[in-house]
Formats: structure tokens, C-alpha cells, sequence
């Protein structure tokens, strides 16, 4: 065929490939499929954000279609957003534009900055008088705590978070050591663990015996923490605190600061099946509640026990800090009722046995004693021995719930960055203290100017 | 003339899309962020006014200070560092040799990788215990640092890191080598120059516009440093190595809701880079040469 015939025809096939790619492309974008459609078109639908994913995203999917299932009047629409991808920002534009969920689920410190902000809707102004005195009967005094700010509860929790040691009985024996003869005390715990940690021929740790760390954690341990419920002021740079930053500076030092840094990044943080407990490089270490339910999945056959980190001299015994799962609801919710019947559904506050059910889907610690008395969590309990540390430290009045202060979020990274700071040296545990009440002060200040705390 | 007003009004109406787009999310939040500079306002509640408050405590802020110095400094390392070894790499790709094409892909390739994949990427490089890198220092006997975990490390790290994006700027550096008259080397060679001369006075004169425009777009750039120390302060690294501007900036905005005074941080932040760019633009008659 003649080649002039050819080349108009090759431009047009040309020109149409293009627009075929394009329009192929554009549909492959469009395509991402959108959410599922819902099953119960007829009913109220209640927009229920969280920040859970993969193995925990299906037990919320689950816990949604059982409140769905027991429904007529409203349906649950759940939609995970992790925390990953800037929840909290999406949140905020969401309030702001009208449009927010009707519930949403959060860990973070952000009740009494959000409260401050008029961003959520006080729970109290959603529960009946009877809910009200139920939730305050029976919730574990941290629970009653959690979701608190200016006497009003913001957040209901649904689940709290505690930690506690986990130890390897096998490390022990292997030392010669007699894991039924735990430690009282930290200070005989710390020496413990020196007898169980391992070095390479370079000098670096292969496997830590104990190492506490963590101010925030030990610092109602030493008797200390940063506030006082009943003056309701903070308690920053309190004998106590300043003892106990000075143990666990001592406690790395006697390692070596570099060591211990370059072994800490060595370690992944194993939200799952990598937690570094499972792979024997850590002999004790403090974790919380969760791992009991991990353990039992990814390592089934590993030996290990769980104890409350003893208290040093002068410390509280089941002491900590602890914090939780709670659930708001945007001041400008849609659907607040159907939100407070999802949340009722799932605390337990409506049905403690059925609640007990999911508690045990996630391995969560319930806030109200009702749940963890149901024979559903007893069971549960019978089957996971270990759970029941967690479970007795719950009752304890010396577990420290975050500062109800509306610069929660401030404080809690400037006491991570005093922590940090410390523990690599770079100052004092005084100095460290003393920066972290200057720059509360400085910020109260400057609250205090831009008239903060009024409308 | 109304042909000509027509003709006008339907060009505007082509681009009105991006005007539209242009006014709404880039022309009113920068006026408005004027105002909220003055005010205390947490995106929820309407803006109130405090007139220059928020800019009274930054001046007296000691971390904006500090994440605004450390800000400089990078901006004075990682800029002139990655605009010597773009045009050095530049240079060697500009060789004719076989498979150049291949060594430019490779080398443009990093650039195109997300930030947020290739610093995830780096951070398991530079593990102390089980990272490539210390792996292959200690071939070679030096025990590696613990780079991402102590602040000078960190700094180091996140400069080195900022190189792997340097493609971008090597095909800017290829395009104006390709640009230079042939005959000027011919005549710099019968005038005697050898390649260092060549160098310094015909590649680097008439690669000057295009080194110009590296620096002055760099240095924007680096004065808005951010995800790869927003996402190494996630790994817990030290935090006065990792809190530049632009992260204390989004830490004051979407952590703390103090989107009053975030505004009138990127207020001052836009004043500094204006007069950085301003002094580079005094600099330009004496070292940038224009061939024409």
C-alpha cells in the first residue's frame, strides 16, 4: 500500500490511542472504590470515625455490626482514619466546616484542648441522670479521669490502657535465677536485670535484662507526677519527679549512654508479631495490657509472666500512668443521640455482658467494673491468667491519668522532650526539670495574655 | 474594541479555572492570615483580636529562635553542598560515554521517589545496630554513630539525606551544559586553557544563571524544610535537631490549635526568606554571567 496512504491513517490511530489512555486513565482514577454501601438504608445512619487499623479495624467492624444487628432506629457507619494521616487536622476542618462525624474514637491528650476550643459536646448534657450516676459507680477511678475537663465529661472511655512488666522465666533460670521470686522492689529489679543482659564482642546490647526508662510512666511510681487532683495545680518539678528522672538517668548511665541509645534504635517499636519481647531481646520489659492477646496469637507456645513495677524506696506500689481509649462527639454532631447509643452499646454502659465480648475481641481493659465482673470477662480472664494484673491494677487510686489541663498536648511533648534530653545527657535531671517548668510557666503566660479559657 | 474586549474576556475565561483556584486557596489565605496573625484563633471559634501579641512572645520564643537558627544553618549547609555536587554530577554525565542515558535515569531517578518512602528508607539505613551504612563502616573498622539519635548526627543525616533528591537540579545543570557554544571551549583550548581552566572560566561563568536560579529556589525551599524532620521526630529523634521552622510552625498550628500565632510565625518566616532572596538577588550582578 502506498506509504502516503498510510501515514494519515497512523496518526489517526495514534491520536485515538492517546485519547484511549487518557480516558482509560481517568477511569482508573475515578474507579477507587468508595465506601461500602450501607445495609440499612432506611434507618438513621451515625458516622462514627476511629484510628484503628488492619487485625484492630476488623474487631471495630465487628463490634459496629453487632450494635447494626441489635438496631432499628440508627445504623453505625464506620470509617477508619489512621492516625497516620493527620486525624486530628481532619477532625478540626470537619468541626469547623459543619460537617464532622457524629462519634469518633481518640487516644490522643486532646480533650481539654478540644473542650477549651468548644469543639465537642459535654456527654453529660447526652446521658440520663441514671447514666450519669452508673457511669461514676462504676467506672475504675482512672476511667472516671480520662475524659474529664472543668468537672464535665467530654469523653466516655472505652477502653484503658495500662502497663506492666513482662518477663521471660527461661532468661532467669538461665542465670540461675528464680523467676517465681520476682522482685519487690526497683531498685533490687534493676540489679536483677543487670544479671540478664548480654553484650556482642563490639559492646553492644544483644539483650536487656531491665532498663526502665520513661519518665512519665515512672514518675507516680517514685510517688511523684505532674498533677495534683485535689489542689488541681501541676506538680513539675516535685521532690519525687526529680528523684525519680535521677534514677533512670543513673540507671542508663551505669550501661552507658551510647549503648543504650544505639541499642534502643536498633529496636523496632513491634506493634504486632516483631515486638521484640517474642524474639528474646528483651528479658523484661514494660508493655501494656494488648501484648496479652498478641502473645497468645503470634507466640503461643512462649513462656513468660506479668508483673506491676515494684516501687523504689519511698514509691507507690501499683502505681503509673494510664490513659485510654474514649469516645467524643463533636459539638456540632448531626445525630448526638444515635452517637451516645453507640457509645452506651459499646462501653458497656447499656449491657455489661454483651460489652464484656468485645473487650476480649481487642484484649481491652474495660472502665467499668461491671464489664470486667460479667462471666464473659471472667472467662476471658480464667483462659489469660497474665490479663489479671492489668485488670487488679485498674483498682488502684495510684495510676495517673493525664493533667486535665488545656494545654495537655504541650505539656505531654515537653515532658517527652525533658525525658529525652535527660536520658542522653545532655542536661541534668535538675536542669531538665527546671526547662520543663519555665516553659509551662512561659506558656501559661502567654495563655494568660491572649485571654485564653475565655470566649 | 468591544472585538478586543471579547477577545480578552475569553482568554480570561480559559483561565479562569486557575484564577479562581489562585484567588480562593492561595490569594485569600495569605491575605487572611494577615489578620489572623492578630488574633487568637483555633480554627473552631471566631478569630479575637490581640493585636501584636502573638508577635511579642515570638520574638521572646527561645524554641523559634532556635528552630529558625537551625533552619539557617541548614539552609547554609544542604544548599551550596547540593548545588556543588549537582553540577559536579552534572558534569560527569555530561560526558559522552556509552550508556550515558542509562547514568542520567539512574541518577534523575531518586528524585522522583516520595519523601516520605525514601526517608523510611533512610532511616533503616542509618540504623546504628543493623543499618548498611555502619555495616559498611565497620568493614573499614570505624564503629558508625547513632546517626538519627544524637543531634549533631541527625543534622548530618538529614543533610546527607537531602543529596538523594538531587536529580532534579542535575537535569537543570545538563540542559544548560548541553546550552554552551562548543566554540568557546575550542577557543579556550588554542588559548592554552587546560580542563580546570575550562572550567572556571567558560562551564562555570555560563552555567552561573542556572546556578542562580538552584540557589535562590533552594533556599526557599530549605527555609520550608519539613517532612523529613517531621517524620525523624516521629522516630523519637532528638527533638533540637529535628524542629525546624516549618515543623514548630505545623506543631503550633495543628497540635496546639494556636493558628493565630502560627500565622504570624509563617509571617515572619515569609519576611526572612524575602530578604535572604533579596540579598542573594544584590549578590547576582557580580558572579551571575548572562552569555548574550
Amino acid at each position: 500500500m502506498d506509504r502516503d496512504l498510510l501515514r494519515p491513517l497512523a496518526r489517526r490511530v495514534l491520536s485515538l490511542s492517546f485519547v484511549a489512555s487518557i480516558v482509560l486513565l481517568f477511569g482508573f482514577v475515578f474507579a477507587v472504590p468508595g465506601p461500602p454501601a450501607r445495609r440499612h438504608p432506611e434507618r438513621i445512619p451515625v458516622r462514627f470515625w476511629h484510628m484503628w487499623t488492619a487485625e484492630w479495624k476488623d474487631i471495630v467492624d465487628r463490634i459496629v455490626l453487632r450494635f447494626n444487628e441489635s438496631q432499628d432506629r440508627y445504623e453505625v457507619v464506620a470509617l477508619s482514619v489512621p492516625p497516620s494521616s493527620n486525624v486530628d487536622a481532619k477532625f478540626l476542618l470537619a468541626v469547623a466546616g459543619g460537617d464532622p462525624p457524629d462519634v469518633m474514637a481518640q487516644w490522643k491528650p486532646i480533650i481539654p484542648t478540644w473542650a477549651e476550643s468548644h469543639m465537642l459536646r459535654p456527654l453529660d448534657d447526652l446521658m440520663s441522670p441514671a447514666e450519669r450516676q452508673r457511669f461514676f459507680d462504676e467506672a475504675y477511678p482512672v476511667a472516671k479521669k480520662i475524659g474529664v475537663y472543668e468537672n464535665r465529661l467530654y469523653g466516655l472511655p472505652i477502653g484503658i490502657n495500662v502497663w506492666a512488666l513482662y518477663y521471660r522465666p527461661e532468661h532467669m533460670r538461665e542465670a540461675s535465677l528464680d523467676p517465681d521470686k520476682f522482685p519487690e522492689s526497683l531498685e533490687e529489679l534493676v540489679l536483677l536485670g543487670a544479671k540478664l543482659d548480654k553484650k556482642n564482642a563490639h559492646g553492644d546490647i544483644v539483650r536487656l535484662g531491665f532498663l526502665p526508662g520513661w519518665f512519665g510512666m515512672y514518675a507516680p511510681v517514685f510517688g511523684g507526677g505532674f498533677y495534683d487532683w485535689s489542689a488541681r495545680e501541676l506538680t513539675l518539678d516535685s521532690p519525687a519527679n526529680l528523684r525519680c528522672l535521677t534514677y533512670l538517668v543513673e540507671c542508663r548511665k551505669r550501661l552507658g549512654l551510647d549503648v543504650v541509645t544505639r541499642f534502643e534504635s536498633a529496636q523496632n517499636a513491634g506493634a504486632s508479631v516483631e515486638w521484640p519481647f517474642i524474639s528474646g531481646v528483651f528479658s523484661i520489659t514494660l508493655d501494656g495490657q494488648w501484648r496479652v492477646e498478641q502473645l497468645a496469637k503470634y507466640a503461643p507456645g512462649l513462656e513468660y509472666r506479668v508483673a506491676p513495677i515494684p516501687p523504689p524506696a519511698g514509691g507507690k506500689r501499683f502505681a503509673g500512668s494510664s490513659d485510654g481509649n474514649f469516645m467524643v462527639v463533636p459539638v456540632t454532631a448531626k445525630r448526638p443521640d444515635g452517637a451516645w447509643e453507640f457509645i452506651k452499646f459499646w462501653s458497656g454502659l447499656s449491657d455489661p455482658e454483651r460489652a464484656a465480648a468485645f473487650h476480649t475481641w481487642g484484649g481491652w481493659l474495660p472502665a467499668l467494673s461491671s464489664v470486667a465482673k460479667s462471666k464473659t470477662y471472667q472467662d476471658y480472664l480464667a483462659r489469660y491468667p497474665s490479663f489479671r494484673v492489668f485488670v487488679d491494677l485498674l483498682s488502684s487510686d495510684n495510676l495517673a491519668a493525664p493533667a486535665p489541663i488545656p494545654y495537655q498536648v504541650f505539656l505531654a511533648d515537653r515532658i517527652t522532650a525533658t525525658d529525652q534530653a535527660a536520658m542522653r545527657g545532655l542536661v541534668t535531671p535538675t536542669d531538665a526539670l527546671r526547662d520543663l517548668v519555665r516553659q509551662v510557666d512561659e506558656e501559661r503566660q502567654r495563655r494568660r495574655v491572649l485571654h485564653y479559657g475565655e470566649p | 474594541m468591544r472585538k478586543e474586549l471579547r477577545r480578552q474576556l475569553t482568554g480570561y475565561a480559559f483561565v479562569s479555572p486557575w484564577l479562581v483556584g489562585f484567588v480562593v486557596f492561595t490569594l485569600y489565605p495569605f491575605l487572611a492570615s494577615i489578620y489572623f496573625s492578630l488574633t487568637r484563633y483555633d480554627i473552631v471559634t471566631p478569630p479575637r483580636f490581640v493585636g501584636l501579641a502573638n508577635y511579642r512572645f515570638l520574638a521572646h520564643d527561645a524554641v523559634m529562635w532556635h528552630a529558625l537558627l537551625l533552619t539557617f544553618e541548614y539552609a547554609l549547609v544542604a544548599v551550596p553542598l547540593g548545588i556543588v555536587v549537582g553540577v559536579a554530577i552534572a558534569l560527569l554525565l555530561n560526558v559522552e560515554v556509552r550508556g550515558v542515558g542509562i547514568y542520567r535515569t539512574i541518577f534523575y531517578l531518586p528524585s522522583i521517589v516520595p519523601t516520605v518512602a525514601s526517608t523510611l528508607v533512610f532511616i533503616w539505613i542509618l540504623n546504628p545496630q543493623i543499618g548498611l551504612v555502619n555495616d559498611l563502616l565497620g568493614l573499614v573498622g570505624i564503629v558508625g554513630p547513632a546517626w538519627l539519635k544524637e543531634p549533631g548526627w541527625t543534622f548530618v543525616s538529614l543533610v546527607l539525606m537531602s543529596l538523594w533528591g538531587v536529580g532534579g537540579s542535575i537535569v537543570v545543570y545538563l540542559a544548560a551544559l548541553k546550552d554552551i557554544p562548543f566554540f568557546l571551549y575550542e577557543a579556550a583550548v588554542i588559548d592554552g586553557a587546560g580542563v580546570l581552566s575550562r572550567l572556571r572560566h567558560v562551564t562555570l561563568p555560563l552555567l552561573s544563571p542556572v546556578i542562580f536560579f538552584n540557589l535562590v529556589m533552594g533556599v526557599i525551599s530549605a527555609f520550608q524544610y519539613f517532612t523529613q524532620a517531621y517524620m525523624l521526630q516521629d522516630q523519637l529523634a532528638p527533638e533540637e535537631a529535628t524542629r525546624f521552622y516549618a515543623v514548630y510552625l505545623f506543631e503550633r498550628s495543628w497540635r496546639y490549635l494556636d493558628m493565630g500565632y502560627a500565622s504570624a510565625m509563617a509571617w515572619v518566616l515569609f519576611l526572612v526568606i524575602v530578604v535572604v532572596t533579596g540579598l542573594i538577588f544584590r549578590t547576582h550582578r557580580r558572579w551571575v554571567h548572562y552569555g548574550s
